[in-house]
């Protein structure tokens, strides 16, 4: 009876071993993945970057017009030491950081998914949906997603505004590029710690085996 | 070195970058870009006539300010402080190693693969099967 159940117990630790090699492999798979998609989305960046230089002119883009004035950053990271987990806050108030709520976060990123609208035809889409429903839609998240959209343009013309009043539409493109670029690599942070904690998972299976 | 005290839990925390201009500049439109009162920026350019002694200690500095949970720097950098980049191991910051114009991205010199390739090795494989 004991050997049986010395036995079930060490298929079960065999079988949890080959689930952290497996979870290692997936992460390191994902990875990869992620690397590639942000060598694509920095090398679209950097092609409209170039672009907008040559219709604005080298110097109006360069590091000289960087903002030197001390300021906040608009877009930061949250960070949960578990693990550790990682998570965009794009567009907060430059001004006062503290007023960028968690749940505006979530809508607002859902609201910026299809970036092949363009916030105009989103901003009109909100203004129909808003006319269609008649009023039926709770108007207190409908002012919300729209205040948050507002907020947003108006941290990225902030940025923008760097490079002078009138930019080039390329340099906008640019903008969305990088922040493409953005929510890859904070996936790629997440999935990095994943990996890294598969990998210890892996090597104490294997220093002590059961 | 007295030991980095860890970020809050959900706290907001800024992402540094390592990079060539056109990188810090994308990013900076992105929103990324923070200078404090003291005018000390997130971020450090590096062209051609950046030393290595310099790349050495903005990643020093941005590996062990509180408020910093991510540290970009362009592989090419990376390569240059190659033993510093390697030797760091804690979770926070996260070291990420991105592709420049100039220079792809490369699996073999990335500092979180090069860790784990031990497990892919066939002295890894053999010693398991002892």
């Amino acid at each position: 009876m004991q050997s049986s159940e010395n036995g079930v117990e060490s298929r079960n630790e065999v079988a949890e071993g080959e689930q952290h090699i497996l979870n290692f492999l997936d992460s390191v798979d994902s990875y990869l993945i992620l690397m590639d998609s942000l060598s694509s989305a920095l090398r679209q960046g950097w092609l409209e970057l170039a672009s907008a230089r040559h219709s604005m002119g080298a110097s109006r883009v360069n590091c000289a017009l960087f903002d030197l004035k001390s300021h906040h950053a608009s877009t930061t990271v949250q960070v949960n030491n578990d693990l550790p987990h990682f998570k965009l806050c794009k567009w907060a108030s430059s001004d006062d950081p503290e007023k960028y709520s968690e749940e505006g976060k979530f809508e607002e990123d859902e609201l910026f998914q299809n970036k092949s609208d363009g916030p105009r035809h989103r901003h009109q889409e909100l203004q129909e949906k808003r006319t269609e429903e008649g009023g039926a839609s709770p108007v207190g998240t409908d002012n919300q997603i729209q205040k948050l959209f507002l907020q947003a343009q108006k941290e990225r013309f902030k940025t923008l505004s760097m490079f002078g009043t009138l930019v080039s539409p390329k340099l906008r493109a640019t903008q969305l590029s990088f922040e493409t670029a953005l929510e890859m690599l904070v996936e790629i942070s997440n999935t990095r710690a994943s990996l890294l904690h598969a990998y210890d998972q892996v090597q104490k299976d294997r220093t002590n085996p059961k | 070195m007295a030991n980095r005290a860890q970020i809050r839990t959900s706290s907001s925390a800024l992402i540094a970058m390592i990079a060539d201009e056109d990188t810090i500049t994308g990013f900076l439109l992105a929103g990324v870009g923070n200078v404090d009162l003291r005018r000390k920026t997130n971020y450090l350019i590096v062209d051609s006539k950046t030393t290595v002694k310099q790349i050495e200690d903005a990643f020093k500095e941005f590996t062990t300010r509180e408020d910093i949970a991510i540290v970009l720097i362009s592989q090419y950098v990376a390569n240059m402080v190659r033993f510093l980049v390697d030797s760091y191991n804690k979770p926070i910051p996260a070291i990420l190693e991105i592709p420049s114009k100039d220079h792809p991205y490369d699996p073999a010199h990335d500092s979180v693969l090069s860790r784990v390739k031990y497990l892919f090795s066939t002295e890894s494989v053999a010693s398991g099967r002892r």
